[in-house]
């Protein structure tokens, strides 16, 4: 299988970042096989710092993006007016592929963690806005009558009544941002960001076995971060799992 | 039931009187004031009922009260002050709360529920818990309930809770909006009369909106017929509404059968009851008979009745040819009357049962007599019922 | 990290579009311009329209089948959670290697990144409808194909838009790397750094952005028309 030219000009791209790869005898044979086990075993550990530079691109774009979103929820609930055009604003950073993004931002923010960061978390907005809105509107109006009749203030009612029971849907939201900002994340490489990115491009592009197990770490983080969040949302909204009388 | 011990501050008075002075309120670009002018007084520790047909502007009227609807022009004062003093939200809290679709918090336990305003008011937590075990009894619910979620209870029981999360923090006033408007019939009436029973023991002011007329008869000291724009048609004791209806649209508010709702004016307990001879499991049906046979018994059959002297069933002949009283009774006992239900309740229980007669328990099941079409018709034959004076009038005084 | 000032930078990004520049990898021929811009948008589309197409015809009437029949709620929810960790760079890698290069190869992997969205939003599109509406609707004597054409699939228009939406922005994006499996796109600008230089760069940016907005506003706008008057009422 011969790569074709465009392969490797694409390989040049940002070259600060080119490695030169070791693939060892047992699968320099092996080359066109999907994945060598071998391989694999003895360098598992090259994968470390990229998973940690992942991790590194992750968490802060998830609690930029979430504060972010969450402080502009709040503020649009009360003046509803902002809603739509906080939606559309949030939607068009959203529609904007990442990878776009990327280079948009480059003559700004130049390469590096920051620029990803600031990408993702833009990316992250418009589901997090969304869903706590959503959360906060579907709070039933007799609770907030009740509660606002009994004497609670706004800013009472907000924090102890209306955002608990919001919960479940602002999780929903974070659930999906998080898995989505994990895998988007990869992209990071083209920027000179890092991440688990590099280990499926530049000279990695051509080599199997490599690319699955980044995308496997990938994907498995996603899901960790799924069920951890799924499981906070579970303990903190004890009356969701109780039956009807 | 609560005595001296209560957890409330016994010093502060347990209720305050309600005053509108020309209360009105106006939203912006309607033509006609939702409620116009309102002067209307109600005495410390009676229950008015506000009532009207729908938009009459009586829960407009009523929310004016914890200033959730706020006022235009006029005053309202509770106890000499006007609501206007104070914060909203500081009015709100020592004034009890319950509307018809109850709002209880889904996220919090039961408990948690009641106690919410006392938290808000900053009691200890031991105060908080002793109240929530004290109106749980109350209100007649199982201590146990207290750590369950909204979710897990029954219609009924929610807007129980409801009611005690009102009076948690002991509250001057209290204001209830169609609170059993959303519940079944049955329990409908269960909730009136326990509501009533907790009434005489606590003697809250209570504000309370209805649609239903008579349930306005039944629970009310007075009664504020209203119509569009609050304006209030007549202002008097069910009694005197059922009597001496002051206009046509009183008139016709209050309907046709006037003279049958006089019946609600007085509960089962308020007559002589008859007396059934009472028989136990096990007695020797020798005693029975020689009951039955006494020459002042007003009712010829025998009622089985347990240790606890709840009725069980009634009692015949077949029953009394064994030597001894058997466990289960023959006849079934039919409707099963409270002291404190309404009287055209029970008629119309008694006429729908198609029993001639029909046990009448206290509050805890115990039989406490027996009533029959004829006793009623009996009394409202007699000089005490023609009368103007009625027991029902007394009744905060019970 | 001396970056030139920013709009002078979009400027020569917007030159880049229109006219061809100097450029210094293929020495003296020209790079960029309008013919350029426009023959690699076109090839993006194509690539994003075949894509979408085929990832349409296999989820959609899946995904509303099993969302009518209320089977495969698993699946269908966990494939669209499944479907939104797989990274792209990923996909696009792999089918380079193992797979092949060239339209023919890429365009059905690129169909998988947009099946999961479209397969989940019509489940859950569909599902959504409320059961009393359907049992008025069999009850009337609607046969089932009948009942989903008439009754769940228009109620269920803007979940079902959304996720068909979610599905082409995914698939557009993941074109935008299309190049290093061998098939042109606007991508190329952004991957070539050396052969169409910085203006190239931030150029293939601004049109891949510009294209992913065109597209998501026509898709929004056949929401609208798609979906019935009553319905509308709702905003979020």
């Amino acid at each position: 299988m011969t790569s074709p030219p465009l392969l490797i000009a694409a390989g040049e791209v940002g070259g600060d970042f080119f490695r030169e790869r070791d693939v060892g005898d047992l699968c320099q044979a092996q080359r066109d096989h999907v994945f060598c086990w071998d391989w694999a075993r003895e360098n598992i550990d090259r994968f470390g710092t990229p998973t940690v530079q992942h991790l590194q691109i992750v968490i802060p774009a998830i609690l930029i993006g979430f504060v972010v979103a969450f402080a502009l929820a709040l503020l649009s609930h009360r003046t509803r007016w902002l809603q739509p055009p906080l939606l559309a604003a949030t939607g068009v950073l959203y529609t904007i592929p990442s990878i776009a993004f990327f280079f948009l931002l480059l003559p700004l923010t130049g390469l590096g963690r920051d620029t990803a960061i600031i990408v993702l978390a833009a990316y992250t907005l418009q589901i997090i806005y969304r869903n706590t809105i959503l959360g906060l509107n579907n709070v039933p109006a007799s609770v907030k009558d009740a509660a606002r009749g009994m004497g609670f203030t706004s800013r009472q009612i907000l924090w102890k009544v209306e955002l608990p029971l919001a919960i479940p849907e602002i999780v929903a939201g974070l659930r999906v941002a998080v898995v989505s900002t994990i895998a988007i994340a990869t992209l990071a490489v083209l920027i000179s960001a890092g991440g688990l990115g590099t280990e499926m491009y530049g000279s990695n592009l051509t080599f199997p076995t490599s690319i699955i197990m980044a995308g496997a770490i990938v994907m498995l983080m996603a899901l960790a971060f799924d069920a951890i969040l799924l499981l906070v949302q579970r303990l903190t909204t004890p009356w969701r799992r109780v039956s009807q009388a | 039931m609560p005595s001296g011990d209560s957890v409330t501050d016994a010093s502060q008075p347990a209720a305050s009187s309600v005053r509108y002075e020309g209360a009105t309120k106006r939203y912006p670009g309607a033509a006609e004031p939702a409620v116009d002018e309102l002067t209307l007084e109600v005495p410390a520790g009676e229950i008015c009922v506000l009532v009207g047909p729908s938009g009459c502007g009586k829960t407009t009227a009523m929310r004016m009260v914890n200033r959730t609807v706020e006022i235009t022009s006029g005053d309202v004062l509770v106890g000499d002050r006007s609501v206007r003093d104070r914060e909203p939200a500081q009015l709100r809290r020592e004034i009890g709360y319950v509307i018809q679709q109850i709002g209880l918090f889904p996220h919090r336990t039961i408990a948690e529920n009641i106690g919410a305003v006392p938290q808000l008011l900053g009691w200890k937590k031991e105060r908080i818990r002793a109240r929530c075990m004290e109106l749980l009894e109350l209100i007649g619910l199982d201590p146990e309930l207290g750590d369950r979620y909204p979710a897990q209870l029954s219609g009924g029981q929610q807007q129980r809770v409801g009611v005690a999360r009102a009076l948690a923090a002991d509250p001057l006033v209290m204001l209830m909006d169609e609170p059993f408007g959303a519940i079944d019939p049955i329990n409908r009436e269960r909730l009136q009369n326990e509501f009533l029973r907790l009434q005489r023991e606590i003697r809250k002011t209570v504000l309370f909106v209805t649609h239903d007329i008579d349930e306005a008869i039944k629970l009310g000291d007075r009664i504020a017929v209203m119509r569009e724009g609050g304006r209030v048609e007549q202002y008097a004791t069910p009694a005197e509404l059922l009597m001496a209806p002051a206009t046509e649209f009183v008139e016709d508010f209050v309907g046709a059968d006037r003279a049958l709702k006089r019946l609600a004016l007085m509960r089962v307990g308020d007559i002589n009851l008859w007396e059934a001879p009472l028989a136990h499991v096990g007695q020797a049906t020798a005693e029975v008979r020689a009951k039955l046979a006494a020459p002042d018994v007003e009712i010829p059959y025998p009622l089985l009745v347990d240790s606890e002297r709840r009725p069980l069933g009634w009692l015949s002949e077949r029953d009394l040819a064994a030597e001894v009283v058997p466990g289960q009774a023959d006849s079934p006992l039919g409707p099963v009357l409270e002291r404190d239900d309404v009287m055209r309740d029970a008629l119309a229980d008694l006429l729908q049962g198609e029993s001639q007669y029909a046990p009448v328990v206290d509050h805890q099941g115990r039989i406490a007599g027996v009533l029959s079409i004829e006793i009623i018709s009996e009394f409202l034959a007699s000089p005490e019922a023609k009368s103007d004076e009625h027991p029902a009038v007394e009744r905060p005084h019970d | 990290m001396s970056a030139p000032l920013p709009l002078a930078s979009f400027t020569g990004a917007v030159e880049f579009i229109f006219n061809p520049q100097e450029s210094n990898v293929t020495g003296g021929k020209k790079v960029g311009g309008l013919d350029k811009s426009l023959e690699l948008l076109v090839k993006h589309l194509e690539l994003t329209v075949l894509a979408l197409a085929i990832a349409l015809v296999i989820a959609l009437p899946l995904g509303l089948y099993l969302g009518h029949k209320g089977k495969g709620e698993q699946f269908a929810i966990g494939l669209g959670n499944a479907g939104r960790a797989i990274p792209e760079l990923a996909v696009i890698a792999l089918v380079a290697v193992l797979i092949g290069v060239g339209l023919k190869n890429v365009a059905p992997v690129l169909a998988i990144l947009g099946v999961p969205p479209i397969l989940n939003n019509a489940f859950v599109g569909v599902r959504q409808v409320d059961r009393s509406t359907v049992d008025a609707a069999r009850g009337m004597g609607m046969s089932e194909l009948a009942i989903i054409r008439k009754v769940e699939l228009p109620i269920a228009v803007p979940t079902v838009m959304g996720g068909i939406r979610s599905g082409a922005i995914a698939i557009l994006a993941t074109a935008t790397i299309a190049p290093l499996a061998g098939v042109e796109t606007l991508g190329d600008f952004i991957l070539n750094r050396n052969v169409y230089g910085e203006n190239g760069l931030l150029a293939g940016a601004i049109l891949v952005a510009l294209l992913a907005l065109t597209i998501e506003g026509l898709l929004a706008l056949l929401q609208r028309r798609l979906t019935s008057d009553g319905l509308k009422l709702k905003t979020v």
